[in-house]
C-alpha cells in the first residue's frame, strides 16, 4: 500500500448551539459584557479518525446534520478543528458549491475562464482545457451569451464542467452530481469514475444510493458528529440503510435484546445487528462440505453456510445476502439470493436458506462472514448480523492478496526445457 | 495554504497572480457592465468633485494655492483610492462568503483584490492626472520616475488597514459603519484640498501622523513642485504599511476561521 492521502486523527469540531447569537455589535458586546462572548457549544464532529490510501474513494452517508460537509470542508482545508488533526497531502479540488463565483451579467466564455482560475488552475491552464470544458457542458452555442440567459440546468453544467477540468490528487465532492438531466448526471458520473481511474483520491458526500454503490470503494457512516462505521460500501451502506428504517419502525424490544450465537458470538441490537427485525435470522451454521459445524477450513477446501429465518406477515419477498469481510474491512466474496436465481415467497413463513461455495480460494488469515435479509427492492434491511460470525482459512502464506487458487510456477532457463517438463521426463524414466 | 504544497513555488504563485487579475478584472466587469459610459464613470467621479473644489476654494472662498486644479486632483484620486479600498473592504468579504467556504480558495486574496480593483481606478485616472499637471505646473521633472514607488507605498499602507478592518469586520458588523465615519473624518483631517502648512503649529502632528498626508506631500512635490519627494518620509510610511499588513493578515486569518464557523 501507498501511504495515505488524506488521515483524519480524533478529529473534533466544535459549533455553537443556533439560535444563541453571539454578540456581533460593539452594543451588544458592551451590554452583555466582553467575557460572555463565549457561549455554549456543541460538538458538530467528535472523535473522527480514519486513513484514506491513495486512489481510494470514499463516501460519506448520515443523515442531514451528522457532519458530512463539515468533515469534507475541513479535509479541504476551510475551517479547523478544535481537536486532533487532519493531513491531506497533494493538490485538492472541489466539487461543491457549484456555480459560486458565477457572475450572471458576464457571458460563458468569462466565468470559464473565472471558474477556472478560482478552481485552482491558471489561466493557461483553463485557456488549454477551454474547448474541452465547452464541449463537456454542450454549451458551444451559447458560451457567449450572458449566463443570465441560461437555464439553471445550464448553469449548472457550465460550473460543473470547469470544476472536472481541473486535475487534483484528492477530489471532495458534496451533492453536485444531481447536475442536468439524466444523460448529463450520467456523464458526471462517468467523469469521477475517470478521476478514480486516473489514481485520484476521492472524498464524497452524497444521498443516492445508487451513485455510492457505482462510486465509492468504501464508506464513512457518520452519526451525530460521531464515526459510526466504515468500511466496504455495500456493508456499511445496509447498515445505515437499516439503522434508518429501524429509528422509523423501532422494533419490538423483545426481538432485539442480545442474543449469543453458537459459536458463542453475542449479537447486540445496533451494534453488530440491524435492522426493522420483520424477519429475523436464526441458527447461523457454519460447515464444511461433509456437513459438520466449523469455524476453520484449508484454503481451496469448500464451505457450507445455513441459516434459518421466520418471517413476519408484512414481510416481502425477502433476499438474502453473504459476504466475507476481511480483517482490513475488504469485502472478498458477497453474493446474494436474487444473485442465486432464488425467489423466496411473501409473508409470513419461515426457511432454512443454504449456501454451498464449492471452494473458497482464499489467501490464509482470518475473516468475518455478514448475513443479511433484506425486502424485495434492498430498500429496507429486516435483520443483518454484520460480521458477527468468525472464519479461519488456513494454509500456506501467499503474499499479500486476498485469493490463494490453485497454481504452479515454472521456468525455463536459456531456453532450454522448463523446469516441470525435466520433472515430467524424470517421472517417465522412473515408472 | 500548505494544501497545494505539490505544486511548484513559481506555478502556484503565478495561479495567484491569474486569480487576482481574473478577479479584478471581474469586479471592474461587473460594476460597468450595460453602461453606455462603462469604465469612463470611474474618472467623471473624482473630475466632479475637481469640478466642485475649484468653485469652493478657487473662487468663492480663494484658498490661493497655486495650481490648484492639479493640487486638488492629486488629492482627490489618491484620496478616492484609499478611502474606497477601506470602505468596500467589508462589503468584499460579505459578497464573497461562498468563495471563503471553498476548499483550496487563498481568502487572503480577498483584501488585495479590494486594494486592487480600486486601484485600478486610480491608475486609469493617471493620464489625465499626469495631463493636468503638466499643463498647470507647466511641465514635468524627471521626479515623475518615483510617482510609481509612492504608489507602492500607498497600496502596501492601505493593504495593511484593509486586512485590519476586513478581520474586525468578521467580529463587530459594525465597523461597517464606523469605517464611513472614519473615513469621512479622514477626508478632512487630510489635506486633500487645502495645504498643511497654513494650519496652526499645535496641530502640525496631525499632519506629521498621518500617513495619508505624507503619501499627498509626496505626490504633489512630484508632480506639482518637479522635486523629488522625502524618501525618508515615504519609507517611514512604508514601514508602517508593511507593519500593519503583518499584523493584519495575521489578524485576517484568524478571523476567517471564526467566519467559516458562522457560515
Amino acid at each position: 500500500m501507498s501511504e495515505p492521502a488524506i488521515i483524519v486523527r480524533g478529529v473534533g469540531k466544535q459549533f455553537r448551539k443556533p439560535g444563541v447569537d453571539r454578540p456581533s455589535t460593539f452594543k451588544e458586546a458592551v451590554l452583555k459584557g466582553f467575557r460572555n462572548m463565549k457561549q455554549e457549544r456543541f460538538w458538530g464532529l467528535k472523535d473522527v479518525s480514519f486513513t484514506v490510501p491513495h486512489g481510494r474513494v470514499v463516501g460519506v452517508i448520515g443523515r442531514n446534520g451528522a457532519g458530512k460537509s463539515t468533515l469534507l470542508r475541513l479535509i479541504g482545508g476551510v475551517g479547523k478543528p478544535e481537536e486532533g488533526s487532519i493531513e491531506a497531502r497533494g493538490r485538492i479540488g472541489a466539487l461543491l458549491d457549484l456555480g459560486a463565483g458565477m457572475t450572471s451579467d458576464l457571458t460563458g466564455r468569462e466565468n470559464v475562464m473565472i471558474g477556472g482560475v478560482i478552481a485552482g488552475m491558471t489561466t493557461e491552464e483553463v485557456r488549454a482545457r477551454f474547448d474541452d470544458i465547452v464541449a463537456f457542458a454542450e454549451l458551444e452555442e451559447f458560451i457567449d451569451s450572458p449566463i443570465r440567459m441560461y437555464s439553471s440546468g445550464m448553469r449548472m453544467r457550465l460550473a460543473f464542467a470547469v470544476a472536472a477540468h481541473i486535475d487534483p490528487d484528492i477530489l471532495l465532492i458534496d451533492e453536485v452530481l444531481a447536475v442536468g438531466d439524466v444523460a448529463f448526471q450520467k456523464k458526471c458520473i462517468d467523469r469521477i469514475a475517470e478521476f478514480k481511474k486516473a489514481g485520484c483520491t476521492i472524498f464524497l458526500v452524497s444521498h443516492d444510493p445508487e451513485q455510492i454503490h457505482a462510486l465509492c470503494d468504501e464508506l464513512i457512516l457518520l452519526r451525530k458528529g460521531r464515526m459510526v462505521a466504515m468500511g466496504p460500501t455495500a456493508e456499511v451502506m445496509s447498515q445505515y440503510e437499516a439503522s434508518f428504517t429501524a429509528s422509523d419502525v423501532e422494533p419490538d424490544p423483545e426481538l432485539v435484546s442480545p442474543v449469543r450465537t453458537e459459536d458463542g458470538t453475542v449479537l447486540e441490537y445496533n451494534v453488530n445487528r440491524f435492522g426493522s427485525q420483520k424477519a429475523q435470522i436464526h441458527d447461523v451454521v457454519l460447515m464444511d462440505l461433509d456437513y459438520g459445524p466449523t469455524y476453520e477450513i484449508a484454503s481451496g477446501e469448500g464451505l457450507m453456510i445455513e441459516f434459518s429465518y421466520t418471517a413476519s406477515p408484512e414481510v416481502l419477498s425477502p433476499k438474502a445476502s453473504i459476504s466475507i469481510v476481511a480483517a482490513d474491512e475488504t469485502v472478498v466474496y458477497d453474493t446474494n439470493t436474487s444473485v442465486g436465481g432464488l425467489d423466496l415467497p411473501h409473508g409470513e413463513h419461515t426457511g432454512r436458506l443454504q449456501l454451498v461455495i464449492e471452494r473458497l480460494d482464499l489467501a490464509e488469515g482470518e475473516y468475518f462472514i455478514t448475513v443479511a435479509l433484506f425486502d424485495e427492492t434492498w430498500s429496507e434491511a429486516y435483520d443483518m448480523h454484520a460480521g458477527a460470525y468468525y472464519l479461519s482459512v488456513t494454509g500456506v502464506g501467499t503474499g499479500k492478496g486476498v485469493l490463494n487458487p490453485p497454481a504452479t510456477w515454472d521456468v525455463k532457463i536459456n531456453g532450454g526445457e522448463s523446469l516441470n517438463e525435466q520433472k515430467a521426463r524424470y517421472l517417465d524414466t522412473q515408472g | 495554504m500548505s494544501l497545494l504544497s505539490d505544486t511548484s513555488g513559481g506555478s502556484r504563485l503565478q495561479q495567484r497572480w491569474d486569480l487576482l487579475r481574473e478577479l479584478t478584472v471581474r469586479e471592474l466587469k461587473i460594476r460597468y457592465k450595460r453602461s453606455y459610459l462603462g469604465i469612463g464613470w470611474s474618472l467623471l467621479n473624482p473630475l466632479s468633485q475637481l469640478l466642485i473644489f475649484s468653485f469652493l476654494f478657487g473662487t468663492v472662498v480663494p484658498l490661493n494655492i497655486p495650481h490648484y486644479t492639479a493640487f486638488v486632483f492629486t488629492g482627490v484620486l489618491a484620496w478616492s483610492w484609499f478611502s474606497s479600498a477601506l470602505t468596500g473592504s467589508t462589503a468584499a468579504i460579505g459578497a464573497n462568503t461562498e468563495l471563503v467556504r471553498r476548499p483550496g480558495f487563498p481568502v487572503s486574496v480577498l483584501p488585495l483584490l479590494t486594494v486592487a480593483s480600486n486601484g485600478i481606478h486610480y491608475v486609469l485616472a493617471l493620464p489625465v492626472l499626469l495631463l493636468f499637471a503638466y499643463v498647470d505646473s507647466g511641465g514635468m521633472g524627471l521626479s515623475v520616475t518615483a510617482l510609481p514607488l509612492v504608489m507602492i507605498v500607498q497600496f502596501v499602507l492601505t493593504l495593511g488597514l484593509v486586512y485590519l478592518t476586513s478581520a474586525a469586520f468578521v467580529y463587530f458588523r459594525d465597523v461597517q459603519h464606523l469605517l464611513l465615519i472614519f473615513v469621512m473624518l479622514g477626508f478632512y483631517m487630510t489635506p486633500v484640498f487645502y495645504r498643511a502648512n497654513n494650519a496652526p503649529e499645535e496641530i502640525q502632528f496631525l499632519y506629521t501622523y498621518n500617513p495619508m498626508a505624507v503619501l499627498l506631500e509626496a505626490y504633489r512635490e512630484i508632480l506639482i513642485q518637479h522635486r523629488w519627494p522625502d524618501f525618508s518620509d515615504l519609507a517611514a510610511v512604508l514601514v508602517f504599511g508593511l507593519a500593519a499588513c503583518a499584523a493584519g493578515y495575521a489578524f485576517f486569518n484568524r478571523a476567517i476561521l471564526q467566519l467559516v464557523d458562522d457560515l
